[in-house]
Parts: C-alpha cells; structure tokens; sequence
C-alpha cells in the first residue's frame, strides 16, 4: 500500500487517522445482536474512550475497526479506507496501521520480549522473513526504541511470561507501538490491573496521545479512568450509543443511564495512591 | 461468619446402587459370554494349561539360568537398535513440525487442509507397527532400512494426534494479537505459536523416543534389523539361557533411555 510511505514521517512517527462508523451493526453467527446501527466520527489525534457494562457492545465495537469483527452492514472508514469489505492482503496492510492492546495482554509467554515486540513489524515484514526467523536491523532497532519508550528496554531478553501484569502490559504497547501505528485501539487495558498499576498505563496511553498526537481508543468499564484520562466519552448499553459527550464533564446521572443501574463501588478503580 | 450452634442440614447424598449393579451385572454377563465357544467366544482350555505346565516351567527355568556370554555377541544387533530408534525418532521429529501444525485448529483456521491432514495421520495409526514392518520388509528388503521407515512412520502419528490435541486444548490469545497487528498465520505460527508451543512437543519426542527402543526390540521379528532378529534367531534354536540374555538387555537399556528421557522432561519448562 502506498499510504503506508505517505502517512510515515521521516522520524517514524505515523500521522493520525480518523474513524468513521456509519450505522454500524454486528450480528454473530449465534444470533446475538452486539451492535445496533452505531454511528460516530472520532477525528484524528482525538483520545476517546468507550464506557459501558460487559456485554454492551464494546469490544464487539473496538475490533470492527480492525476487521478482527466483521460489520454484518453500515460501513467502517479508518484513515480514508473502508474496512467493511477488505480481505486477505489489503485487510492485514491496513492491520498494520491500526495497533492493538488487550485486557489480557495477549502475548506470547514463552517467548522473549523482544520476539513479542516484533510481532508488530509483521504487517511490514515479507511472510518468507519471519519464517526463516530474519529481522532487519531496523526493525530491532526500532522494537528497541518502543521498549525504551515504555521503560522496559532492560527487559527486552526476559520471558513475557515472567513479567507481571503491568510490565506485561507495557511490553503490549510496545508491541503496539512498534507497528507505528496511525490508531491505537485498547480494550479493556487496566481490568487485570491493580489501582497503580492501571493508573500507570492509562498514563502512557494518554502520553503517547499527546506526545505521538495518535488517535486513541480505550474500551474502559471504570468511570473515574474514563473522566480522568480522556476528553471524550461514548457510552455504550446493548449495542447502541446512549451517550457521546465530554468525559471530565459526565455527571453520575449519565453513568447511570449508560449502566442502566445505580453506581456501585466497583464502577471505580480508586486514586493511583 | 455467624457461630450458630444448629445442626447442618446437608442435602442427602445422590445414590445409584441399582445403575451401579446394573452396570457390574452387564460386564460380567458380557464377559461370561465371550467365554463361551458355543456362540463365537474364546475357548479357555484350563486342562490344557495344567496338562502342559511342565513344559512351560522347563522353559522358565531355562530362561532364568542366562548365558551371559552370549552378552559381547548382541552388543552390535543392540546398537542398530538404538541407531534405529533415535534416528527415526529425530526424523519424525523434523515431520512432525509442519504436520502438526497443519492439523492443529489454532494453527490452521483451514478447515479442509486440517481434515486431509487429520485424515492421513488417523490412516497411518490404524495400521499396526508390526504390519508396517512385514510390508516395507517385503518392499525394501530385510535390514535396518525398513525397521527405520516403520518407527518414523509410527513416531509421525503418534506425535501429530497429541501434540495437535495439546496445541488445540490450550490458550491462544497471543494470536488475536498477531493478527491485529495485521500478521499471516504462518507469521503467527512460526514468531509466537511455535516458541509457545516447544515444550508439548519435546515432551511427545522423548516419548516416541522411549516407544521406539521397546518396538525396535521386537520389529527384528519379521526381518526388520536389530536385536529383534538375533532374539528371533535364538528362539528358533530354543536357546532359551541366550533368549535370557537378550531380553535382560532390552529391559535395562529401555530402562536407561527411560530414565535419561524423564530426567529431560523433568527440564522442560
């Protein structure tokens, strides 16, 4: 794909996409309807998070944006290309923009840091490379760099599995970052969290947003995060948007409408201290 | 917690003596039935066994007076067993890397090209070792050769079925990950499914490893190289304080690979 020169800049840093959906709505296989016609425009650099109970849609929502879930009709747009619709080759170059962190981290335990850094270079890597187990000095170079960005160079030859949680976590986004990503997508990112620690990454995700001006968004269950570390907010409840607004500004009335049900204490993580 | 002193009340425990005596009643209807000649079952000759009881014990004593030196003269037959044994084991070790990942589900999302796999490996199990080795015997010759194709063949199945089943009974989420970053799947399996996976499958190699020292020592039986032969050989003599020898060995050396192969495993992370 030719946007990926064009949207790199000379210092590796990718420009932001905007996100489009237009009446979006998912249906599994099972007959569960997760999305209802969803409708939203998140414009590029924006971080954004998603607020609503299990089951209201939200990952369901997150990976329509990466084809991971197909859209079942309405139309997906991320940086000018249509994701409804994209398979095979152009699907995964598109992947290749758009990086991905996830409540349980989803890396390889077996494996060092760095192998599961690299797995972002995917995308920009031919298949018959990583087969043969080849990595350009580049893209170690720049895992590197990703590791530093999130403290945890000294940890490149440790085994993911031997990290805790939050380094896991980190270790994750530098994966992430490491496709130089134009959007970056997070779902559910502190639930396996401790307060600290949850605070901590929520803290780089907002970081890189502002440093990276990265288009960023964070599936999140607590409200204080929410209102914490993003300006804007979309609630979610069975598949639909009952809330699109200012996150600092939500009252407790809005949370309640998204949970369909009174705050309970579990609705907050709690101060980092 | 509350410190009440009233007596639990714990629901009655469920009871199934009638589905259990049914099911004992059934086995041993089931067991008498196969016991009798008269309708198709095995004929147990008991006198018989008593009648020839002397013969069996004359061996038995034979057998327990081993001539051990016969000892330096299986020392060659016994090392182109164990050259049989690893070598096969290593080959199928290097097969069973592609074949197992094309028939393990996390692996490979393709349907069809899983079952073909699946298919062929359940093919090859269903044929016995020993029936193997009478085939290629006759196709490529008495010797080592088709003791080898046999244990390779045998180790194929053997480690493809358990170690795609391991692979398809474990966790995964690594590979969402690689996808989302926009990964093939033969990216995914080679950078994070296989490191994930090294152990379900050292494990299954030293095993077949272990199989394959125990079947070499009989595969000589039907010309298939190897200790089998000399064992098969002796016996055609009824030299039976020989016979001894050569199955004390195989006990101690499948013994040693045990033990060697265990001692690994216990290392496996």
């Amino acid at each position: 794909m030719t946007e990926a020169a064009s949207t790199t800049q000379p210092d590796g840093v990718a420009t932001p996409w905007s996100i489009t959906l237009e009446d979006v709505s998912v249906t599994y296989p099972n007959g569960t309807r997760a999305l209802r016609g969803v409708s939203a425009h998140i414009e590029a650099g924006e971080m954004v998070s998603i607020v609503g109970l299990s089951g209201s849609g939200k990952s369901t929502l997150i990976r329509t944006i990466n084809g991971l879930v197909p859209a079942t009709s309405g139309r997906v747009v991320v940086g000018g290309h249509e994701v409804t619709g994209l398979r095979g080759r152009a699907l995964r170059q598109l992947r290749g923009h758009i990086g991905m962190i996830f409540q349980s981290f989803n890396l390889a335990d077996r494996t060092s840091v760095l192998n599961n850094v690299l797995v972002g270079r995917f995308a920009h890597t031919p298949s018959y490379r990583t087969l043969l187990g080849l990595t350009s000095a580049a893209d170690k170079e720049l895992a590197l760099r990703c590791l530093d960005s999130v403290g945890m160079l000294e940890k490149v030859w440790a085994r993911a599995g031997a990290l805790s949680g939050g380094q896991k976590q980190r270790v994750a986004i530098a994966r992430a970052l490491c496709q130089q990503p134009s959007v970056m997508l997070a779902d559910e990112p502190v639930a396996s969290l401790d307060p600290p620690t949850a605070h901590a990454v929520m803290g780089d995700l907002a970081r890189i947003n502002a440093e990276r001006d990265l288009t960023v968004l964070i599936n999140i269950h607590m409200m204080d995060l929410a209102r914490q570390y993003s300006r804007r907010m979309i609630g979610l409840r069975d598949g639909e948007i009952v809330y699109d607004g200012p996150a600092a500004s939500a009252t407790d009335a809005d949370f309640e409408q998204i949970y369909d049900r009174p705050i309970q204490s579990r609705d907050r993580m709690g101060s980092a201290l | 917690m509350t410190t009440q002193t009233t007596e639990l009340r714990m629901p009655p425990k469920p009871r199934n003596r009638w589905r259990t005596a049914a099911i004992v009643a059934a086995l041993c209807t089931f067991t008498v039935l196969t016991c009798l000649p008269a309708i198709g079952g095995v004929e147990l000759d008991f006198a018989g066994m008593v009648r020839n009881w002397a013969n069996g014990a004359d061996k038995m004593g034979e057998l327990l007076r081993p001539d051990f030196s016969f000892l330096p003269r299986t020392i060659t037959p016994m090392l182109e067993t164990l050259a049989m044994a690893v070598a096969g084991a290593a080959l199928a070790a290097a097969a069973s890397i592609p074949l197992t990942l094309w028939a393990a589900r996390p692996s490979n999302p393709n349907r069809v090209t899983r079952q073909v796999v699946r298919f062929i490996i359940n093919v090859n199990r269903a044929v016995p070792d020993l029936v193997f080795a009478m085939v290629l015997v006759a196709m490529v010759g008495v010797g080592v050769l088709p003791g080898l194709i046999t244990l390779f063949l045998f180790d194929v199945g053997v480690v493809v079925k358990l170690v795609s089943e391991a692979i398809e009974g474990a966790d995964h989420h690594y590979i969402e990950a690689g996808q989302a970053a926009g990964g093939t799947q033969s990216q995914i399996n080679k950078a994070t499914l296989l490191p994930q996976s090294w152990t379900l499958y050292a494990n299954q190699w030293l095993y077949s490893l272990e199989l394959n020292v125990r079947i070499s020592a009989i595969l000589g039986i039907v010309g298939a190289g190897g200790i089998g032969r000399l064992l098969d050989e002796r016996r055609g003599f009824y030299a039976y304080d020989d016979v001894s020898v050569i199955i004390l060995e195989i006990l101690v050396v499948v013994m040693i690979i045990e033990l060697c192969s265990n001692l690994l495993r216990s290392r496996l992370r």
